[in-house]
Order: C-alpha cells, then sequence, then structure tokens
C-alpha cells in the first residue's frame, strides 16, 4: 500500500492543539530524527507520514493532491482552490483555530450596516470618486464570491494585502476590508466595524481529506478519520 | 500575423466585414488589466489571465475586443462615427472548451441614429451568420434595459429604489431580492438616538460636524475616501427608503413585466397593453423601442425569428439599451451576442459622450455549429 502523508501545521498554537487531537485520538505522533525535524510518524501505524508544512502550504498541497490529509483553517482551504467540496472533504472540525472571515467597514459609516447599505454605496462609488470601490484583502476568492453570487455586488476593485489589513482604510489604501478576525479588538481598534451580515466564513482548523480514488479501497483511511472524529 | 490555425471561414468573415464597410482594426494581446477589472468587476479576475510586468502593473492576455477597441480609439482621437471590426485570439479561463478561441465583430461608435444603428448591428450579426451557416435557422433574443428603466420610474418608486432596480437588472437572483425587500420593509434599527434625532429634525449641518468631529479623532479624516456629507445625506435616504413600501399590485406589475416573453413583433402592442393596464406612462422608451423594431423592419429583417424578453439584460452599468443574442434555433450555444454600451466611453475617459453599439462572434461555436452538419 501506498505511503499516506499528513500534512500538520509546524509552528505555533496550532501545532501544539493539532498534537494534542491527535494524541487523544490514539495517534501519537513522533517526530522523525530530532526535535526540530520537519517529518514525523504515527506510533504503530505503517506507512503514515506526518509532513509539518506552513498553514497555507497546506492547502496548497491538498488542491494538488500531494498529501493526503491536512490540517489547516477551513478560510485557507476555501480561498486556495475553487470547488473546495468537490475536490477535499472536510471531515472533522477540531474546535480550535477559531476566526471569521469578515466584511469590515469604517466605523464612521454611519449609512452602512448591511451588504445591501455597501451595494449601494458601491453602486455609486464610480460616479463619486472617479473610481471603484476598494477592498483590501488577502481573500480575493472568498470575497469575489460572496460579493458576486450572494449580494449581487459586482463593482469593486479588490487591493491584495498580505499583512496589517486592518490599516489600510486609514491608509488610504482601500475603503474596506475582507479579513479573519477572533476577537474583533484588532478591528475595533483600528475605528472598522463588522456588517451584521458581513460574516463570510467561520472558519476553524478542521481535518481535511484530498479527494482520491485510492482512498477508498484503504481502511487506514477511514480509521485515521474515525479515531480524530472520536477525539473531539 | 500567423494565419494558420484560424477557422476557415477566416477570409469569408474579413470578406463580410469589408463589405460592411468597417475599418479592420488589431490590439495588441497582452493589455494592462485595469479597464477590464474596473468595468466588468472583480468577477473577471477569476476567467482571465493575468500577469504582472516588471514593474509590478497588472497585464493580462486580451479576453476580449469591445474594451480595448474603445481604449484605442479613445487615443487614437480620429473622431466619429467609426465602423471598427475585429478578428482575433481572445483568452479565458473556462470550465468547458479551450481557454484561447477567436472572436470576431463590429463596434459601431459614434452614431447618433440610435434606432438604426442598433437595427444595423442586429442586421450585421444576422447578415453574418446566415452567410457562415448558410439555410440554417436562426434565434434571436432581444433585451431592452430602456424599457425596464421607464416600467420602474413609471411605478413612482424614490430615485435610490429606482437605481437598486436599475443595476440589478439582468441579475434575476438579485432583483428578486429587491422586490422581496420592497414588498416587506425593514425599518433601520439601531440607530443612535442622538443621530436618530438630528436627522428627524433635518439637522444635516449638525450632523455633518459630528461626523466631521468623529473622523478628526479617530484619525481617519485624512485618507477618507467618503466625505462626511456623503455619509449624512446617504444615512438620510436609506432611512426614507426603508420605509418604501410598493403596494401588491404594484409588485405584481413589476413581476408580470419582468415575465414578459414574445415573438418580438408583438412586443409593442404587449408593452403598450401592459402601460394601459397598468396605467404607467413608459412614453419615450416605448416609442425608442418601435423605431428601433421600424428600423429593422424597413432593413428587411426576419422579425419572426426574433423574441422580446423583457428580463434580459446584463448588470453591468455601462449597458444602456439593446441587447441581443443570437443561436441556433433550439440550441443553446450562443454564436453572436451584442448591445449597446453608450456609457462605456466616457468611463473609459473620453472626453465627449459617444454612444456605441456593437456585438462579438464566438468563432469557435460557429466553427462547431458548421462542422455539425
Amino acid at each position: 500500500m501506498s505511503t499516506i502523508t499528513i500534512a500538520l501545521p509546524s509552528k505555533g498554537r496550532i501545532k501544539e492543539d493539532t498534537a494534542g487531537v491527535f494524541e487523544r485520538a490514539g495517534l501519537a505522533i513522533t517526530a522523525v530524527g530530532n526535535d526540530r525535524s520537519y517529518r514525523g510518524r504515527i506510533e504503530g501505524m505503517e506507512g503514515v507520514e506526518i509532513a509539518y508544512l506552513s498553514a497555507s502550504e497546506i492547502a496548497r498541497e491538498l488542491a494538488s493532491g500531494a498529501v493526503d490529509f491536512g490540517v489547516t483553517g477551513e478560510d485557507l482551504v476555501r480561498e486556495g482552490m475553487a470547488g473546495a467540496d468537490g475536490r477535499v472533504e472536510f471531515c472533522a472540525r477540531l474546535g480550535f483555530g477559531h476566526a471569521d472571515v469578515v466584511v469590515a467597514v469604517p466605523e464612521i459609516w454611519l449609512d452602512v450596516e448591511t451588504m445591501a447599505d455597501l451595494g449601494d454605496v458601491a453602486a455609486d462609488f464610480r460616479a463619486r470618486h472617479g473610481r471603484r470601490l476598494a477592498i483590501a484583502t488577502k481573500y480575493w476568492r472568498l470575497t469575489q464570491q460572496f460579493f458576486s453570487s450572494q449580494h449581487g455586488i459586482q463593482l469593486y476593485r479588490i487591493v491584495e494585502s498580505l499583512g496589517a489589513t486592518e490599516g489600510a482604510p486609514a491608509a488610504g489604501q482601500a475603503d474596506i476590508i475582507v479579513d479573519i478576525t477572533s476577537t474583533g479588538s484588532t478591528l475595533r481598534a483600528n475605528h472598522l466595524k463588522i456588517l451584521s451580515d458581513g460574516v463570510i466564513l467561520k472558519s476553524e482548523a478542521c481535518l481535511v481529506r484530498a479527494r482520491k480514488q485510492a482512498h477508498e479501497q484503504d481502511p487506514r483511511i477511514a480509521r485515521i478519520v474515525e479515531a480524530v472524529r472520536a477525539a473531539l | 500575423m500567423p494565419l494558420i490555425d484560424m477557422p476557415d471561414f477566416s477570409s469569408d468573415l474579413l470578406a463580410e466585414f469589408a463589405a460592411r464597410r468597417t475599418e479592420r482594426v488589431n490590439t495588441p494581446v497582452i493589455q494592462p488589466a485595469e479597464p477590464f477589472l474596473d468595468m466588468a468587476g472583480e468577477d473577471l479576475r477569476r476567467r482571465i489571465f493575468l500577469t504582472e510586468s516588471e514593474t509590478g502593473a497588472n497585464l493580462c492576455l486580451r479576453p476580449e475586443f469591445t474594451i480595448p477597441v474603445c481604449l484605442r480609439h479613445i487615443e487614437t482621437a480620429t473622431g466619429t462615427p467609426k465602423r471598427y471590426s475585429y478578428l482575433g485570439e481572445v483568452f479565458r479561463q473556462r470550465r468547458d472548451g479551450s481557454h484561447e478561441f477567436y472572436q470576431a465583430g463590429i463596434e459601431d461608435l459614434g452614431d447618433k441614429d440610435i434606432a438604426s444603428s442598433d437595427a444595423r448591428a442586429i442586421g450585421d450579426a444576422t447578415g453574418i451568420l446566415k452567410a457562415l451557416l448558410p439555410g440554417r435557422k436562426l434565434a434571436l433574443t432581444l433585451g431592452d434595459q430602456a424599457v425596464f428603466e421607464a416600467v420602474v420610474k413609471a411605478l413612482g418608486l424614490p430615485f435610490g429604489w429606482q437605481r437598486r432596480l436599475i443595476h440589478a437588472f439582468g441579475d434575476m437572483a438579485h432583483l428578486e431580492a429587491l422586490l422581496e425587500r420592497l414588498a416587506r420593509p425593514q425599518p433601520v434599527t439601531g440607530l443612535d438616538p442622538q443621530i436618530a434625532e438630528l436627522i428627524a429634525s433635518d439637522n444635516e449641518a449638525d450632523l455633518v460636524a459630528r461626523i466631521d468631529r468623529t473622523m478628526q479623532e479617530t484619525g481617519y479624516s485624512t485618507n477618507a475616501s467618503r466625505s462626511p456629507t456623503e455619509i449624512a445625506r446617504r444615512l438620510k435616504e436609506k432611512l426614507e427608503l426603508a420605509e418604501t413600501r410598493l403596494d401588491g399590485t404594484a409588485l405584481l406589475l413589476l413581476r408580470e413585466f419582468l415575465t414578459l416573453q414574445l415573438p418580438l413583433a408583438e412586443a409593442p402592442a404587449a408593452l403598450a397593453g401592459f402601460a394601459d393596464a397598468a396605467g404607467l406612462k413608459l412614453g419615450a422608451a416605448v416609442s425608442r423601442f418601435d423605431a428601433r423594431l421600424a428600423a429593422l423592419a424597413n432593413a428587411g429583417a426576419d422579425l419572426s425569428a426574433m423574441t422580446y424578453r423583457a428580463a434580459f439584460g446584463r448588470p453591468l452599468d455601462y449597458y444602456t439599451g439593446l441587447v441581443f443574442e443570437m443561436t441556433e434555433a433550439g440550441s443553446s450555444a450562443v454564436l453572436a451576442g451584442g448591445g449597446r454600451f453608450d456609457r462605456l466611453l466616457t468611463l473609459l475617459g473620453a472626453r465627449e459622450h459617444i454612444p456605441a453599439v456593437g456585438f462579438s462572434l464566438w468563432l469557435d461555436r460557429i466553427e462547431a455549429a458548421r462542422a455539425s452538419r
């Protein structure tokens, strides 16, 4: 049987929380070589390999099918590939790494509380300001799906932002943002507010499986999924 | 230009373009991406091939011809009227079919006679398709945003609501959601009582001052795109619009209008009947609709193959009137699509208003249709 590769986050809280879940699932991970190695294996399970990667790389490796399982945020998976549900299966929601992907606008936009309000503002924006409404985000796919498909808002421009997105409106780089937030405190500190129907995705860390034909005949796949689910 | 993999009917097509007195233009395959994303919206981003220049400028492979042809017209400043034709490859990410395929078409810029230039665009598209697909039965669907706009205006809705509905025209799901809101207005809640008071007493100056003060305090003023006045006025308008209720009869009328679909020749009578029964004055929009029909009939168009569908439109803000699509009868593959885009040239930077109408031909589908017999 071929090797099953599980990609896990390589650092931070999410790495520890993941190790905890796997341990409780009876899938204790040991590092291959030394503690700082980026490879590991599961005790008592042959042919299963752990690869420690960064969270966004895990989404990419799942998309390409280079790994069989990955633990990473739902936001990164859905942002990283088109038609995510056809290509991967969200096997279990792990209960940590909570973050909402939200649409946030300047608090002082007293007239904008809903996506419909934002649609009105966007429709008029070019006539008033000579350019389209600009949205700073690193989530261009999620933004585009949410704005176009769910709210019929087409006319806006995405300004790609790779960090400190909350500062973009005050800095004049964009008018509004789409970003992740867990407590909302950074948004508030930057005088931004979340629209009442502006939660695009309630994300958390998930065990995600790349949909592959070979998985159907492989009992180890079902075993891993069941063990993790039982540990939650 | 390598001509090897062009469709085998390309020379017939170019002969048609020449006979129809158009000036053939070419545009670079590599285009600045901004105008496309600006005009068509971010939805286009996942469907075009984007790249970056060494200096960081967004570039893309030409996804269509209308915008490049119009930009070229503005740059060369050769005056109007102009009839341009094009034939070349376009590049789009598609689920089905090839990512690179040929398109050809005609853009008619600056003709002030709307009815006759609309009719000519339809006539050109029909004539060319007939020449390329001899003996085939073709079907044309026609829509007209101006008629929808007239219906919405005649219903006496506040301007803000008219704008919302017109903006959504062509996107049925969005339009339905708006009609739902009009049927069941939701009052705005949660407004700061002091601000509500300022609006109730129509004290715009104080409201603007208050917004301005908060902006100053939060360090947001320097780069604010929306001014305190804009925010204050829209807040007031929003509260008014939230109270707007369209009564059941009017809502029914609007829905009835959107379901209209009938042979084009019967459309004037149907629209007049609708306006009469509804007690609406559709005035100029309907006379222009009739004038276009007369121009089509004058040009000898086969009206029996044409259908009017009231809800047919494109939810982009530069389309203004006519839209049309042509297929083989009984098929859903669009062979030609076109419309009037009177707002596009000024949006792209033209100094004067340039009315424009045009269409493009999907050469890969035409090729498939030719091969299918």
